[in-house]
Order: structure tokens, then sequence, then C-alpha cells
């Protein structure tokens, strides 16, 4: 090329691109490392009743949480629900983000619509809902009964089941975003050389597409599976009271026991599975596909 | 390497016919160019073959297997696209090697084969490269090694040089025809251009609105167009409307009467005339149509000038005559004689 790259970004000569970040940058230190680093020193206080937190340089939260089996197994719930939430969005959503992203239908702007538009309604408002169609004297249950399907009322409000269906049903635009994009990026052409070629479909699709849909789905994964983990009103509402995952677990200790020392520990526990969980995820797919 | 036949071949879309009625037969081992305008049915009737369009009506034939209803995995073309396809997260050596593992080639046949279709395009050593890596035209000749490895029954060109500098696209034309011909390849290809198709092809389908104009080699189209669309669409050509008024007789419609092939039917009709049959000056002399015409514009090619002139306010025609040392080009508004042999003019009766 005998021409000059253009500028990648307007203004980079200047120091215009250096002030441009500069705003969302504070924000972020601001509203998120601040806290969280004051969140860490607190993990690190001692509780002790009645005084609310004494200063102190201790691990005994921490110790807590893991040698607790209730606390342990609400871990375990989580990370449980979060892993099947985010494979039954991506089961889910690939076949729904292939046909999105391939249509030539003239409708397709309505359909990406569609997809988002359960983003419109709230966490609270849709689980209150679920709340009066699935309860047991809700919608469902009366008209099975109703029609002397069955005798006792399903038990699905207050279940494990419930609260996948629900963040399932939040978590899946996203999803089905993040692969639409990078789909729509691979050109229809290398699908139809690999059939020229000999594959068949299910061929084609493991060896050309989800390698090359990858970068979505690890997008997708990563999205699904961090708003899974840290999900909140959909375990209350949907979970009811019993059924514990670490989202309420924090509120609860800060909210409702005022043990901020505790709830500090425990959002640091979530956060670093949280991470630790993603990067090992990315680590083997992204290895597996070498 | 197959021989292939379409009959009968027709899809259409609604109220829309893409293609209509289509009925070509391909030899085992000839270069065979779809050529038309774009919208003229060429691609659609390459995808139907390659399988990835099904066709309303009418069969496909490879050698001896009727495909129509065969998937595209099944057929076993070799399809080579105009935007390469290659797998963007395979080495070079991995994509030329994709069909040979879907076809369950043994493994230890396949380094041999992928190093032969590399050699055959001249790419040998670039086996760990990626797509990203080489330009444009290594890019197309691993498409092209690709479709080779597979030993396909018949090679599916879409427009394959489109993408390529004008240079380039000379070389790959070249490079393309002697590698089919050296391998016998029973080939196809799609092009909207004129000069790569003519430069490349056995023999040359030129379709127009989903339907096949003419079927033919490049003498045959360019001497004797089929209709006034081929006569216009190979080569240039320039056009008289008017009419016949006797057998061998031709009136423009400006009232120049014309001589020319007595086989033409009464009836309104187009005169076609193709601007290097037309005589100027002294060499019109002793020619049964002789007319003085008013130079428009000359434009000088090098090899050739190219000349428009005007017999009267409604004919306009286009000359080309060969430079020769010391040949000036006429100016505009110049008056200069130029001639025809009556064979020289194809007449189309019009509205056909």
């Amino acid at each position: 090329m005998s021409t000059a790259a253009p500028e990648a970004v307007a203004g980079a000569r200047t120091n215009l691109a250096g002030l441009l970040v500069v705003p969302a940058t504070l924000f972020v230190a601001f509203m998120l490392i601040g806290p969280l680093a004051i969140l860490f020193r607190y993990s690190l206080n001692k509780f002790v009743p009645g005084q609310f937190m004494v200063d102190a340089l201790v691990i005994e939260n921490y110790v807590k949480f893991f040698t607790d089996a209730y606390y342990l197994n609400v871990l375990a719930r989580t990370v449980r629900v979060a892993v099947l939430c985010t494979l039954a969005c991506l089961i889910l959503g690939f076949p729904l983000a292939y046909v999105l992203a391939r249509t030539q239908s003239r409708f397709k702007n309505l359909l990406v619509i569609a997809v988002v538009l359960p983003l419109f309604v709230g966490n609270a408002v849709r689980a209150a809902g679920w709340m009066t169609a699935f309860g047991s004297r809700g919608a469902l249950n009366a008209s099975l009964m109703g029609m002397g399907l069955i005798d006792q009322p399903l038990e699905i409000m207050y279940t494990e089941v419930a609260v996948l269906i629900g963040i399932i049903a939040v978590n899946l635009p996203f999803m089905v975003l993040s692969l639409q994009s990078v789909i729509e990026g691979i050109p229809r052409n290398v699908e139809e050389a690999a059939f020229s070629l000999g594959a068949n479909p299910a061929a084609m699709f493991r060896r050309v597409l989800w390698p090359l849909a990858l970068p979505g789905i690890l997008a997708g994964t990563i999205l699904t599976f961090i708003l899974a983990m840290n999900a909140y009103a959909t375990p209350v509402l949907l979970g009811g009271p019993k059924f514990q995952m670490m989202g309420p677990l924090v509120y609860g200790q800060f909210a409702q026991q005022n043990n901020w020392p505790f709830g500090g520990a425990i959002s640091f526990i979530l956060m670093t599975a949280t991470i630790l969980l993603t990067v090992a995820a990315h680590f083997i797919v992204q290895r597996r596909n070498r | 390497m197959a021989r292939l036949s379409i009959s009968h071949l027709k899809k259409s879309y609604g109220d829309f016919i893409a293609v209509d009625d289509v009925d070509i037969a391909i030899a085992d081992g000839e270069f065979l160019v779809l050529l038309g305008p774009s919208g003229c049915g060429k691609t659609t009737t390459l995808r139907m073959i390659a399988g990835f369009i099904p066709p309303t009506a009418g069969s496909i034939t490879i050698g001896e297997r009727d495909v129509t209803a065969l998937p595209p995995w099944k057929r076993h073309c070799g399809l080579v696209f105009q935007s390469y396809a290659l797998f963007p997260h395979m080495t070079v050596a991995q994509n030329v090697a994709f069909g040979l593992e879907m076809h369950k080639v043994p493994q230890a046949e396949r380094g041999p084969r992928v190093a032969e279709a590399l050699r055959l395009v001249r790419l040998t050593g670039f086996d760990d490269r990626y797509p990203r890596q080489l330009s444009g035209g290594q890019q197309q000749r691993v498409a092209l090694a690709r479709a080779l490895a597979m030993q396909p029954q018949v090679l599916l060109l879409d427009e394959p040089l489109s993408n390529l500098d004008a240079k380039l696209r000379l070389e790959v034309r070249v490079e393309i025809r002697e590698l089919q011909r050296k391998l016998g390849l029973t080939t196809i290809m799609v092009t909207h251009d004129q000069e790569e198709a003519l430069t490349m092809a056995d023999r040359l389908v030129v379709m127009e609105k989903g339907q096949v104009r003419q079927v033919g080699t490049q003498r045959e189209l360019y001497e004797k167009p089929a209709d006034r669309f081929v006569a216009g669409f190979i080569g240039r050509s320039a056009f008289l409307d008017g009419e016949v008024t006797a057998p061998g007789r031709f009136r423009t419609a400006g009232g120049l009467d014309m001589v020319c092939a007595a086989a033409a039917k009464p009836g309104p009709a187009t005169l076609a005339l193709r601007p290097e049959r037309i005589a100027v000056g002294g060499e019109a002399d002793g020619l049964p149509n002789r007319f003085t015409a008013k130079v428009e514009h000359a434009s000088y090619l090098g090899a050739l000038l190219d000349i428009q002139v005007a017999l009267d306010e409604h004919d306009r025609m286009l000359l080309q005559i060969p430079n020769r040392p010391g040949l000036t080009e006429p100016q505009p508004d110049e008056s200069i004689t130029i001639g025809w042999a009556e064979d020289a003019g194809l007449v189309y009766p019009r509205g056909a």
C-alpha cells in the first residue's frame, strides 16, 4: 500500500484520544474499583454481634465460609445452576441465532427486536408474572385441576427447575445476540464450500461453523455465565426462601444480618469463582480447537 | 471426470422465472462458459448444478447419475467461488485436505494428494500458511487446489477471477485453462466478463433473462449471432433499425436503401454491422453499400481507431479501422465515405 494508514482513532495524533477514554475510566475507577477495595478490606475485619464491625486483619470470614457445609452447598448450587443455564442457553440459542443471522427475510429486524423484547420486562416483573401463572393456585395448576388431569397442584414454583427456567429465559437474549453477530460475519460461501467438498451438515457444523463461531460462543457463554452466577431476583422470587444462591446470600448478610465482613467475604468468593471458572472454560475451549 | 447434462432446467420464485428451460450438454473434458449480464440466470444455473438451489423442474445428470435430488455433499462437484471461501481457521494444507477427509480418503493417501494439488497450482511450500497470509491470487489458487484435490466429477467456477486485479486476472486465466486441459476437467464457469469468456471457453452459452440465447464456439457467436441480443453482447455491433422491403433490400428508418443478404424476410427488422467490417475512404470503392457519413466522434485506441459516424439524423454507426503509420484520426463534422459488402450485415426481424 502506498497510502499512509489512516488513524485508527480520529484525533489519535493529538491528545484527544487520551481524553476520550478519561470519563469512562474515572467512572469505573470510582464506582467499581474503589468500593471493591473497601469491601475487600471489610472482609478482613471481625464481626462482633452488637458492635457491628471491628477493625482487624483476619481471614476468619473466609475460613467460616469454606468450613461450613451450608455455605459450600450454596456455592456448589450456584455454580451448578449457572453451568446448566449457560449450556441450555447455548443449545437453545445457537439454532435461533443461526436462523436470525442467515435469514433473508425483510422482517429480520423485527425478529431481532422480538429476541430483545423480553429484556424490556424486568426480572422482578417477569418473576412475579410467573408466580401468578405457575403457583400452586396459579393459572396453569387451576386449569389442569379444573380439567381433572391432576389431583394435586404441580410443584413448579420454589424449585430448582423454576429457577433454571427463569434464569435461562432472562439470559437467552444475551446469548442469541452474541452468537448472531459473530455468525453474521461468517460468509455463507464458506459453509457452501464445505458442503461442496463432501461435508454433510453435521460435519460442516463441527469443522467449520463451530470453530468460526467460537468467539461468539465464548462471548455469549461468559456473559450468560456471569449473569447466572450473580442472579438475584430470579432465585429470590422463583426459588423461594429455602433455595439459596450466592447473590441473595450476599444481600442477606448485608441487609438482614448486618454482617458486613462476612458479606464482603462472600462477595469476593463469588467474584473469584466466577472469574476462575470463566478463565478455565476459556482455556479449555481454546485448547481443544487448536 | 464426467460429462454433464442439464435438461429442461427451470427455477422460478413465485412469478419471477430465474432460469427458464435450460438445456445444455457438456462433453467430458469440455470447458463451458455461461456468459450473460447480471441477473440472466447463469449463477442460479451453476448453483442448481452444485446442489444449492433445488430446481423447480428439469434434471441434472453427472456422468450416468441423476443428481437432481442429491444434496451438494453427495454431488462431487468441485466448486470455486468468487470470494475464494477458504476456511480461515485452517492452514493451506488443511484446507486442501478437507475434501479428502470428508470423502474418507485414508490418512496415508492424503499427504501426497495435498502435495500434488498444491504443486499443480504452484503453491508448494505454502502448506502451513493461513489464508490471511496469502495474496488474493494465491488464495484463489488454494481454492482451486482444494476443489481439485478431491478429484471432482465436474469443476464449477463462479466468477473465479472477478476479485483479482487486472494483471493477475490474465495470469490466473491462463493457469486455470492450462490446468483444465492438462487434467481433462469437465468445467463450467460463470462470468459476465466477455473477454474472459472468449479466451477460456471451448464453448459458450449466452444467457439473458433466464433463457439460453445461443450456444456455440467463439467464432459461431461472433460471426453468426443468433439474435440481436447476442450480436450486441458478444463483440460490438452497430444497429440500424428499419425494414426489409424486398428480398436483399433493407431500408433504414432514415430512408437509406441498402443491400443485404437475400435470406431476410420482408418486414420490420434491424441490421447489425460489425465495426471492423466497414471500409472507409478508398477501400469502400466498388462495394454495394456506399454512403457519405459525418464523423461525430473519433477515439485513438492505439492499435485501432474507433469512429462514430452519422449517416443521417436517425442512423448512427460505429467503425473500427486499424491504425497505420501516417493515419490521422478524422475530425468531428468531417465527411468520410464508408461502405460494406452485402453479406457484412446481419438482419434480425424486429420484435423477435
